[in-house]
Parts: structure tokens; C-alpha cells; sequence
């Protein structure tokens, strides 16, 4: 006999799962939904009533900031102790101080959504450190 | 032909479009009715001029934002 039969172990689950595969047919697609929810959401903000607390967030780091929308509709910006980088930014200036290290970030042309301020303000944050 | 995801990034909607070579950022902003929105590929990246074609700068299925414009005090502050 030129071949001998010296035992026989499980295939590898890869390939079990490949043959099953082959014999059950594909597996219907999975529809995942989109998740539509704001930008400050995506990223992390929360809200409580009329203030919004998070990050703005850049490729150089996260930034605490905090948000308040006024009866009016005005939305403030605030971001906290800002970094030697945002300081040496040409806009410093519109930089208010208000309390403890928070600063009122003054707005040229107001967005009209929380979410747009923000991605203003993570672009400034940005352009400060390039 | 590509496709094109754009997030209104106020309220979080989704609008998915199909566009032409040649479409350009306001064609976009114009055909979903959004007028004072700019769009960007995030806030890491500059916005899209109204005028500038955006066609080769998305890949097909990618998602862009449309936001408000907005400025750090520009005229008062600098």
C-alpha cells in the first residue's frame, strides 16, 4: 500500500465557514442605517437645556469649550484656557475674557446653528497651530 | 456619474445626491435649497468656492458638510 491513513484532525474554521458558505448560499445584506444627527452630536457634544458642553476638536488636540444660546437666538462660544498657539493667532483679539480661564469667542458673522460655530471655531483652532 | 452624500451639519439630515463632471459647490447648494451654506469636506479642510467644481475633489459615496457661514470677528476684532 503506498498510502497510509495516519489520522485526521478538523479543518480550520475559515475554511469550514467558507464550504458553509458554498452549500447555504450568501447570506441576505444587512442594511445599516445612517446615523442623522447633528455635527455637535457627532462629535461628542452634550446638551443640557440652552448650553452645550464638549471639545472642539483638531489633528493638534481637543479643546474645552462650552456653548450658550440666549432667549434671542444669539449662540456664544466659549473655549477654555486657550493655548499659546490660539493666543499668537491674528483673531487673539476677538478673544474675550470672561471668567476663571474661559473666553468669549466673538463672532464676526454669527452661524446660525450651534454645529456650524463650532467647525468655525475647530478651523481657527487649526489655522493657529499651522 | 458619482454619488454624493452632503450632511446639513445644523441638523444632522442627510442629503444624497448624484453628480455630473463639471458640478460645482453652488450648483449643490443651489439644487438643495440651502442658499447661506458653504461646503466643506469637515473643519479640517478649506470650504468649497460656490463656483468651484467639486467633481474631482469627492469620491464617489463620500461625505461632505454644508454648514453656515460663520466668522471669528473679523470686522470688529482684526
Amino acid at each position: 500500500m503506498r498510502i497510509r491513513e495516519l489520522g485526521s484532525r478538523p479543518a480550520p474554521a475559515s475554511l469550514r465557514e467558507m464550504f458553509s458558505r458554498f452549500t447555504r448560499g450568501q447570506a441576505p445584506a444587512i442594511r445599516v442605517q445612517r446615523r442623522q444627527i447633528p455635527y455637535w452630536q457627532e462629535r461628542g457634544w452634550t446638551q443640557q437645556g440652552n448650553t452645550y458642553s464638549g471639545n472642539y476638536q483638531t489633528p493638534y488636540g481637543a479643546f474645552q469649550g462650552w456653548i450658550e444660546q440666549d432667549r434671542s437666538g444669539r449662540i456664544n462660544f466659549y473655549l477654555n484656557n486657550p493655548s499659546d498657539a490660539i493666543r499668537g493667532h491674528s483673531h487673539w483679539t476677538c478673544f474675550q475674557h470672561r471668567n476663571n480661564d474661559w473666553f468669549l469667542i466673538h463672532m464676526g458673522r454669527e452661524p446660525k446653528d450651534v454645529s456650524s460655530g463650532i467647525m468655525t471655531i475647530e478651523r481657527l483652532i487649526k489655522e493657529a497651530y499651522e | 456619474m458619482k454619488t454624493l452624500s452632503v450632511v446639513v451639519a445644523g441638523t444632522g439630515d442627510i442629503k444624497d445626491l448624484e453628480i455630473q463632471p463639471g458640478t460645482t459647490a453652488g450648483d449643490v447648494l443651489h439644487q438643495l435649497a440651502l442658499p447661506d451654506y458653504l461646503l466643506s469636506k469637515g473643519p479640517n479642510e478649506p470650504f468649497f468656492a460656490a463656483a468651484e467644481s467639486i467633481y474631482d475633489k469627492v469620491k464617489g459615496g463620500e461625505k461632505i458638510f454644508a454648514s453656515t457661514k460663520a466668522e471669528v470677528g473679523t470686522t470688529v476684532c482684526a
